[in-house]
């Protein structure tokens, strides 16, 4: 006990798993590295009593493949905790353990260094910067240089990294619905601080979340607005750890309390629902169904992670690939697959340009709003933002 | 505190009952930094072990090594005065004292986790020559019994008594050994108060699929061991006779019985600690007596969709609440108050079982009072019974579902179904007030 700074978890994880091996038979990387979620703390604690100095620890861990793998290799889709008979929460197990990976420098910074969403710079902010899409008009609540902040708002509405920079059209048209409506709404456009989670840098999320808490509570909005369900649960967690007194609402709950009508009809083609792993009590995917008007036992629907999850394609690119291309091919041939997450249609998006298939991917909101996601586009701004006269500052920031 | 034989030393934590709820207090007591004595006292002389696992030990598809979750390298971090093979025979409250075959020792804290013991409540002395004990399967030594039977080959049918999971459990191990299986049941379903009808006559499709024989509705009336009446099987020359309610007749090798649980608490004085079904503990797993904590099967604590204390018998809530214990004794000897944020938060009763790919899951309550309401869907896969509770507020929240599929492997959509509804009914049960 001392090298690890998370082993109170581990022996906590131990003592919980019966060892009876359910969650190691839903996971890939589990079946991979022959792990229960019990395997995976004992071995831990293991690497910890058997070493006398950080290095050693580090090095008794690297040498298991098995639980690096297990460690390295988590979607964070809590399928292992679905199908453990006690619910244990591997997942959070392996939260634990990316924390020590990250102390002991067994996640290499390439893999990372783009993604540190508290900081000035991160992917999303430079394609922002760099493509010029910014919302100052909408961020009320804040004071910069063309108006004093505001305060005293009914709602804030939380569109999430992907959603902000990938589709700006589609944020500001949803942004200026919930106005529609009659309420005073400003917009956070931060970060959940999943990256950071995936990553390792637990404390780092949770102060993130926790400033967008305080933010939250400057505005004095009583209810938050989530596009992602993954943000929506993070945001919540937050902001009980801040006894703040506030309700995080997703966005079709938020459209449907206001009788919302979708502007668009809905498409030809047959539905087929891509479950939100975040979207953990299915809120997400049943109030999306009933503001389409959808019966939820009609749709094609597919459960688990799209691949993006637990930032796998550092660790493993093909793993995230085949876990698309798997879950895609529950899609009936010719129809519109819709996702909960923006980070799934991202996902799904990029997947599809590099094997083509005959699927639509759309996002909820695509389907219930005029503006629409061009993903072409996007993939194209950031892959040349690499190249063009930003690409040696954003290889130095990133380095 | 009165007199006690533990307050003039150093503090001392006993712990009866080495499994889950045990090694759990013993690991919260350590990482809160308590560096003072614990005493184990253990009716058995192997590592904690997990009886979850002992009908996957039996039918060969765990290692025994694998049914020990800690190793001994683990426990010994724990610098534990473990006393095996003590079966604790009184426990002294007003003394602060613990006695065993062994001698009395003196405690300034103690954790009762004890388990429970399956029952063979009503199964019939079994007449002829020779006689015959039932399988019964909790411990280790069950389970070699178990393991045993399947291995051997003159065994070819097995009676299982009972409908509960640990009866369905064995029933599996069974099946997958290629016996022949027969299951009777007093109750008219099988999965005993935790399924809906709707739902266990699914299961029970599933059952007999798999070519098991159900009696439902029975008990056995009579059983008699006699002389296999054709030539004896790879050296069986018995059989048991067994006589069912309804007056029929069959014959089977082995009978395995699991007619419910009963907490160990033999040891607890008549009236020196609140016992209702079990023991009554508060949300730091306090017993009626403040220097006495308890946790796992023998505890009624917290239910949260009923507010009331009962037992839920699940490994975690086992874990969950060896840990509460630890940390509050931790905290109470370093002279302060526990932690409201280490209290026992409540639980609700859920239940997974896996019988070859038939999968049945349940979360909440099953009870239909008048202000409850029961939908059900059903397809090919797949039947979801929702048991739902009008609020006064003009709204309704889930309080308790049955979903059992035929066709389930793990990772399947059923499995995240059964979370998700598991899920909706853990945090509308969490709000609501006791």
């Amino acid at each position: 006990m001392g090298l690890l700074e998370r082993s109170d978890a581990y022996w906590r994880f131990a003592g919980q798993c019966t060892q009876c091996g359910h969650c190691t038979k839903a996971c890939d990387s589990l079946v991979k590295a022959d792990m229960t979620l019990g395997d995976i703390a004992h071995a831990l604690l293991e690497a910890e009593r058997t070493a006398d100095s950080a290095d050693e620890l580090r090095k008794n861990i690297a040498m298991n493949g098995q639980l690096v793998q297990a460690v390295r290799g988590c979607f964070f889709c809590t399928q292992c905790k679905n199908t453990c008979f006690a619910h244990n929460d591997v997942c959070d197990l392996i939260y634990n353990a990316r924390v020590d990976f990250q102390n002991l420098g067994l996640i290499p910074r390439d893999t990372w260094s783009s993604v540190l969403v508290d900081e000035e710079w991160d992917i999303f902010t430079a394609y922002r910067a760099i493509h010029g899409i910014g919302f100052a008009d909408l961020t009320r609540h804040v004071d910069t240089d063309y108006a004093p902040a505001e305060t005293g708002f009914d709602v804030a509405f939380f569109p999430g990294c992907s959603l902000a920079a990938y589709a700006p059209q589609l944020t500001r048209e949803i942004f200026e619905t919930i106005e529609g409506f009659g309420d005073s709404v400003t917009m956070l456009d931060s970060c959940c601080g999943s990256s950071l989670r995936s990553a390792g840098f637990f404390d780092r999320a949770e102060t993130l979340c926790d400033k967008n808490v305080q933010e939250l509570v400057q505005s004095g909005a009583k209810k938050l607005i989530c596009v992602c369900p993954g943000c929506a649960n993070d945001m919540r967690k937050a902001i009980i750890r801040c006894a703040a007194d506030i309700e995080v609402i997703s966005l079709p709950q938020y459209l449907l309390s206001k009788g919302f009508v979708p502007k668009n009809a809905l498409p030809d083609t047959p539905l087929c629902i891509s479950k939100s792993c975040q979207d953990r009590d299915g809120t997400y995917l049943e109030q999306t169904c009933e503001l389409l008007g959808v019966d939820p036992s009609t749709p094609t629907i597919f459960h688990g992670c799209c691949g993006a999850g637990g930032a796998v394609s550092a660790f493993d690119p093909d793993r995230q690939a085949h876990q698309a291309d798997e879950k895609l091919s529950f899609a009936p041939e010719g129809s519109t697959v819709v996702t909960m997450c923006p980070t799934c249609t991202y996902t799904y998006a990029f997947r599809l340009m590099s094997a083509p298939r005959n699927l639509t991917n759309k996002h909820y909101a695509e389907l219930l709003f005029e503006s629409q996601i061009d993903w072409e586009m996007n993939f194209y701004q950031l892959n040349s933002m690499w190249y063009g006269e930003y690409g040696q500052w954003l290889a130095e920031v990133f380095a | 505190m009165s007199e006690s034989m533990a307050s003039k030393r150093e503090p001392v934590v006993a712990i009866i009952g080495y499994g889950t709820g045990g090694v759990n207090a013993a690991i919260a007591l350590r990482t809160s930094g308590y560096q003072g004595t614990i005493t184990v006292f253990s009716n058995v002389d192997t590592l904690p072990y997990s009886p979850i696992l002992t009908s996957y030990y039996a039918s060969g598809e765990k290692t025994l090594e694998q049914c020990f979750p800690w190793s001994a390298e683990e426990l010994a971090e724990l610098s534990l005065d473990v006393h095996s093979n003590a079966e604790v025979l009184k426990l002294d409250v007003a003394n602060h004292a613990i006695s065993t075959a062994e001698g009395t020792f003196p405690y300034t804290k103690c954790v009762i986790a004890t388990g429970s013991t399956p029952m063979c409540y009503g199964f019939p002395k079994v007449e002829g020559k020779g006689g015959y004990e039932p399988i019964v399967l909790r411990t280790l030594e069950n389970a070699e019994r178990l393991k045993g039977v399947l291995n051997d080959d003159s065994c070819e049918r097995v009676l299982v008594s009972g409908a509960s999971m640990v009866a369905l459990k064995t029933l599996e191990a069974c099946l997958n050994r290629g016996k022949r299986v027969t299951l009777v049941g007093m109750n008219p379903h099988v999965l005993d108060f935790n399924a809906l009808p709707e739902s266990a006559e699914r299961f029970e499709r599933g059952l007999l699929g798999y070519g098991v024989e159900l009696r439902l509705g029975q008990t056995i009336s009579a059983v008699k061991r006699i002389q296999r009446q054709e030539t004896a099987r790879n050296g069986r020359d018995w059989q048991l006779e067994v006589t069912f309610s309804n007056g029929d007749v069959d014959y089977f090798d082995e009978i395995s019985v699991s007619h419910g649980m009963k907490s160990n608490l033999d040891f607890v004085e008549p009236g020196s600690l609140e016992i209702d079904r079990a023991l009554v503990v508060d949300e730091y797993m306090r017993t009626s007596d403040p220097d006495v904590y308890a946790a796992g099967d023998v505890v009624q604590a917290l239910e949260l969709i009923s507010g009331q204390k009962r037992i839920v018998g699940i490994w975690k809530n086992a874990a969950v609440q060896g840990a509460c214990a630890g940390k509050a004794i931790a905290a109470e000897l370093a002279g302060k108050e526990p932690s409201p944020e280490d209290a026992y938060k409540g639980s609700i009763s859920m239940n997974t079982i896996a019988v070859k790919d038939i999968l049945f899951i349940s979360s909440g309550t099953m009870e239909i009072t008048p202000n409850r309401t029961l939908e059900i869907r059903e397809d090919d896969d797949m039947t979801v019974l929702y048991i739902f509770e009008e609020a006064e507020e003009g709204d309704r929240r889930l309080v308790g579902f049955n979903l059992v599929c035929d066709h389930s492997e793990e990772g399947s959509p059923a499995y995240d179904t059964g979370a998700m509804l598991t899920l909706r009914i853990e945090s509308k049960a969490a709000t609501k007030p006791a």
